[in-house]
């Protein structure tokens, strides 16, 4: 009787408690998400790891029969052939072995690139985020909108730039001179046309906006409190920086560095542009022709990513968890001071806008000159026409399509396709971010939030070649999964990262006393979202939805083995051109996309304030 | 959460409940005699976009004119040869996805035809026009690849033997797409390791050197030549931007190993190039032992096709006059059907056999590991 009667206090209490844990919205997200998220990534992720063992249809089957293996078997081979054959009788000795070759040797290059990017990304982002922020530079306005063109072109659109602008002939093919060998008759020498740095400076200018965003962010937000506390206590700037303002930044600063470092280990286009020619290879470039052959061993190129983005991950996270969280926007806040750079400041806004100038206007006008020219670089007026954008009939280009991109039926289709994509996965990825976001802001520490955390950053850290082809074969096995659907799901859950991370992000910098004083006097939770946390931080928010946005509609590798039909998406489409060399065209649609997501941004900034530009500061 | 799990996951899996197969397999194997009549007559009964995939970009404007023709809705997607082979392998299972597919890279082929992906057709109509050979599965027509150079300035690489591209001389001036980047281009170095290539490898080293080959620590002399060939060449992204560098004023002495119809595109320099073979052919000599190498592109019905008659009228389409019409209007292309005049301007696909590297798809399977593992070290 007794014992009856304690089991059901406990029971009591624990349907007490689950109810308790129930009625905090923070949980239901949690809960919501952690689901969720687990089938979308870890799905994929057994997917991936089950394809490393299997023997694959074609040039694979052929290549293990005589091991008596075939189609459908398992075996360890792939592991065997891709990183542990280093010596195979041949004369060259380790490096020549297949492992150095397809995989020791482009790993080197591909963390050097990762890491070069990153940090140049990070070095000039984090810059340019200080001087619009914090100093009284000139041409603010010019910086900030100009900025985030690298971001917004498709990366290998800037590749081409890069060669077609420095290419000469005593490097690469050596066939014909670029606009500034032929201009200045200066030859650029082959480190800097490809290779190595020219991959890493075109993905690091690529993904800068990525430092500019998220620190900018912060740098604008942070509360002046701490450091006018430095000032009065007569702290010397240099040290106010060093000790106050970069503590600050760093979390945002190891996104960055986490964002940028998994981009550029997964990038494919630009390391084919500006690595091919002089015999310079990346993981994702031979996990690309794996694919098409010995696809185990692509895969295990695309495991081997996974787990350099986590250890990343995980780094970054023991870095930010461990206490060091600061509150920046609380009940009260007054406005930053700003440097005055005084005779620096012209100096410095010149130097700054004219980089800008040449690395993101000079490759627009380069676009627009070449898609009006017939034959490559010969720039007279006879040789110029308006057929790539408004022409009609052009059967006699022969080049796919038969109007200008303006009056092409086809163009507009895939436009109108890629813009409501884009529009779709922005809604889901932000909207999501945003509850992920106070999801795990609120139950910071527990368990259930850090594994949210950590799953909806993961998607990010999965190539995107590897991801598309993932799921790929998952929709083979699900019947709606198929077209919109698929594309739309796969970007989502891809650019939540970019969403989940605004919305920690914001209500971390979120004192909980604002959320506090609306619970006290009884409003509810949804009316405490929509009208006090979502106001206050809108513009941090809005850059959640921003980022998906832009990101889909440059996305190339992910869906390019989704997409319906090649002329499903703009980049896929894009892509296409550029690789059949129809150069007019390809310029033509690049400047189109890059219009179209400027006019996006410009109507979202009109209507709601944010901007990419602007960032997360707003 | 675990049990949660693994409740989400197996509704996932019962979603992925089979749609029942689609039997084009069958349809094709049963209309093996239908006339043209017959078969129009049941394409226009199908229903839905006809959807059709190929590896060459004027399968595009093939498709239009078919459906101008008969009034069907056509949809046609212009994708690399592995893009297809990934995508038919998830659509066989789920239906959707290709209704055609002209496609290149007959190894892979073999494969996709084994795994029941493609199925082939022989329209009755062309059984007597085609050679058996090209019929199984059936070749559309031949594309080629071919040593092209430009013809200016004084250093002219006018080479009469595939030797003189081994010549340290070369090193910097010989463009190639990357084998690793489309298989055609490694099918082909894998056909130069076979005992008859080798051979005439051989034979050829001997006319032009003078002396006997000594192989080293090669296999055989199509190895050799291939080492040697690929120390000297530079990648370029695609035969289009190769052909209009090569075509370039400032490229002198630059040759390359391309598809013969990129030089139809209007914005290649075509006067600055020659065809070796052209040349050669012009005034009766060879190039030794071969001038490029010749590749099938095929045409078959997709097994996942929801209009697998339509597939076939479409297949039987574009071996007629008309069917070819857009490749049919410049150099580089050649229809397997005897009925179908060689292009003007062109050599005969007769000639061009037999001065090129053809393919053979099973020594290509066979031999693939071991070749393919020879020319990575020699793309480093």
């Amino acid at each position: 009787m007794e014992l009856q009667l304690t089991n059901r206090v406990r029971m009591t209490r624990l349907s007490g408690k689950t109810r308790a844990w129930f009625t905090k919205p923070a949980n239901i997200i949690l809960l919501v998400f952690v689901i969720l998220l687990g089938v979308l990534t870890l799905y994929p992720l057994l997917t991936l790891l089950m394809e490393t063992v299997i023997v694959h249809s074609g040039r694979e089957a052929s290549a293990v029969r005589s091991l008596g293996l075939a189609k459908g078997d398992t075996t360890w081979w792939h592991f065997q052939k891709l990183l542990f054959t280093l010596n195979d009788g041949g004369a060259g000795g380790i490096r020549l072995s297949n492992s150095w070759i397809q995989f020791y040797s482009p790993f080197l290059n591909t963390m050097a690139v990762s890491l070069a990017s990153s940090f140049i990304a990070i070095l000039f982002g984090g810059a340019v985020a200080f001087l619009i922020t914090r100093t009284n530079m000139l041409f603010k306005k010019f910086v900030s909108a100009v900025f985030v063109f690298p971001y917004i072109m498709p990366s290998w659109t800037l590749a081409l730039f890069w060669q077609t602008f420095l290419k000469n002939t005593n490097i690469g093919t050596g066939t014909s001179n670029g606009i500034f060998a032929s201009m200045f008759g200066i030859y650029a020498p082959e480190w800097l046309v490809y290779g190595f740095f020219p991959i890493s400076l075109v993905l690091g200018l690529h993904y800068a906006p990525f430092a500019y965003i998220l620190i900018g962010g912060i740098l604008r937000n942070m509360d002046a409190n701490l450091e006018e506390a430095a000032t009065i206590l007569k702290t010397p700037r240099s040290r106010i920086i060093r000790k106050i303002t970069l503590p600050i930044v760093m979390p945002a600063i190891l996104s960055t560095f986490l964002l940028t470092f998994a981009s550029s280990m997964s990038a494919y286009a630009v390391p084919v542009f500006l690595g091919s020619p002089v015999r310079y290879y990346m993981l994702s470039t031979k996990m690309k022709s794996l694919m098409d052959t010995y696809s185990g061993q692509a895969y295990i190129i695309a495991g081997i990513m996974i787990v350099f983005g986590v250890a990343i991950l995980l780094l970054n996270q023991k870095l930010t968890n461990s206490r060091r969280s600061f509150v920046t926007v609380s009940g009260k806040s007054s406005q930053i001071s700003q440097i005055n750079l005084r005779k620096a400041n012209k100096p410095i806004a010149i130097i700054l806008v004219a980089i800008l100038l040449i690395v993101a206007v000079l490759p627009l006008i380069t676009f627009a000159m070449e898609s009006v020219i017939i034959k490559a670089g010969d720039y007279s007026l006879k040789n110029m026409t308006m057929d790539f954008w408004i022409g009609q009939n052009l059967t006699y280009l022969d080049q796919g399509d038969s109007n200008g991109i303006l009056l092409s039926a086809k163009i507009w289709k895939a436009l109108g396709y890629s813009v409501l994509l884009a529009v779709v996965c922005s809604l889901i990825a932000g909207t999501s971010g945003m509850l992920v976001g106070y999801g795990i802001a609120k139950r910071r520490g527990s368990k259930l939030s850090s594994a949210v955390n950590s799953l909806s950053f993961f998607p990010y850290l999965m190539p995107s070649l590897a991801f598309g082809a993932i799921y790929l074969s998952m929709s083979s096995h699900v019947p709606w999964l198929r077209g919109f659907a698929l594309l739309a799901i796969v970007g989502s859950v891809k650019y939540l990262p970019f969403a989940s991370r605004s919305g920690v992000n914001a209500m971390l910098q979120l004192s909980g006393e604002i959320e506090e004083a609306a619970i006290i006097t009884g409003v509810p939770w949804f009316k405490r979202m929509t009208r006090i946390i979502f106001p206050i931080q809108k513009a941090t928010f809005l850059s959640g939805y921003l980022l998906p946005m832009v990101s889909c509609m440059r996305e190339l590798s992910l869906f390019v083995l989704l997409v319906p039909t090649s002329n499903t998406i703009l980049t896929t489409m894009l892509m296409q051109y550029s690789e059949k060399g129809w150069a007019q065209f390809g310029n033509a649609i690049n400047l189109l996309i890059v219009t179209v997501v400027l006019l996006l941004n410009y109507t979202v900034n009109k209507l709601t304030g944010a901007s990419i530009d602007k960032g997360v500061g707003g | 959460m675990k049990k949660f799990l693994s409740l989400i996951i197996a509704a996932v899996i019962m979603l992925a409940a089979m749609p029942a197969l689609a039997a084009a397999s069958d349809i094709v194997a049963a209309s093996a005699d239908l006339n043209h009549e017959e078969l129009l007559e049941k394409a226009l009964a199908e229903n839905g976009t006809f959807i059709v995939y190929g590896n060459t970009s004027r399968i595009t404007t093939a498709l239009e004119d078919f459906c101008k023709l008969y009034g069907f809705t056509g949809e046609g997607n212009n994708l690399k040869d592995a893009e297809i082979y990934t995508k038919l392998e998830n659509e066989v299972n789920g239906g959707g996805g290709a209704d055609m597919v002209m496609i290149q890279d007959g190894a892979a082929l073999v494969y996709a035809i084994e795994d029941g992906l493609l199925v082939n057709y022989i329209p009755a109509a062309i059984k007597d026009s085609v050679s058996q050979e090209d019929q199984n599965p059936l070749v559309q027509q031949f594309i080629n690849k071919v040593f092209i150079y430009n013809n200016l300035g004084d250093n002219v690489p006018a080479i009469k033997n595939v030797w003189e591209l081994t010549d340290p001389s070369f090193k910097g001036n010989i463009i190639f797409k990357n084998p690793e980047q489309e298989q055609v281009n490694m099918n082909f170095l894998i056909m130069l390791t076979s005992e008859e290539w080798s051979a005439k490898l051989t034979d050829a080293y001997k006319a032009l050197k003078g002396e006997d080959i000594e192989l080293g620590g090669y296999k055989n002399a199509g190895y050799k030549w291939i080492a040697e060939f690929l120390g000297n060449c530079t990648f370029g992204s695609s035969d289009t931007t190769i052909a209009e560098e090569i075509s370039k004023e400032t490229a002198g002495g630059k040759i390359g190993l391309f598809v013969l119809s990129k030089l139809r595109s209007s914005t290649v320099l075509t006067d600055n190039l020659t065809v070796a073979e052209y040349d050669a052919n012009a005034e009766s000599y060879t190039v030794e032992p071969f001038s490029g190498f010749i590749y099938p592109m095929y045409a078959l019905v997709s097994s996942g096709a929801s209009r697998p008659y339509t597939a076939m009228l479409f297949i039987e389409y574009l071996m007629t006059d008309a069917g070819f019409a857009p490749w049919g209007s410049s150099i580089g292309a050649y229809s397997s059907s005897s009925a179908i005049a060689p292009n003007e301007g062109d050599l005969g696909i007769d000639i061009w056999k037999a001065s090129s590297v053809t393919e053979d798809p099973q020594f290509i399977l066979d031999n693939y590991a071991d070749v393919a593992d020879f020319v990575i070290k020699y793309l480093q």
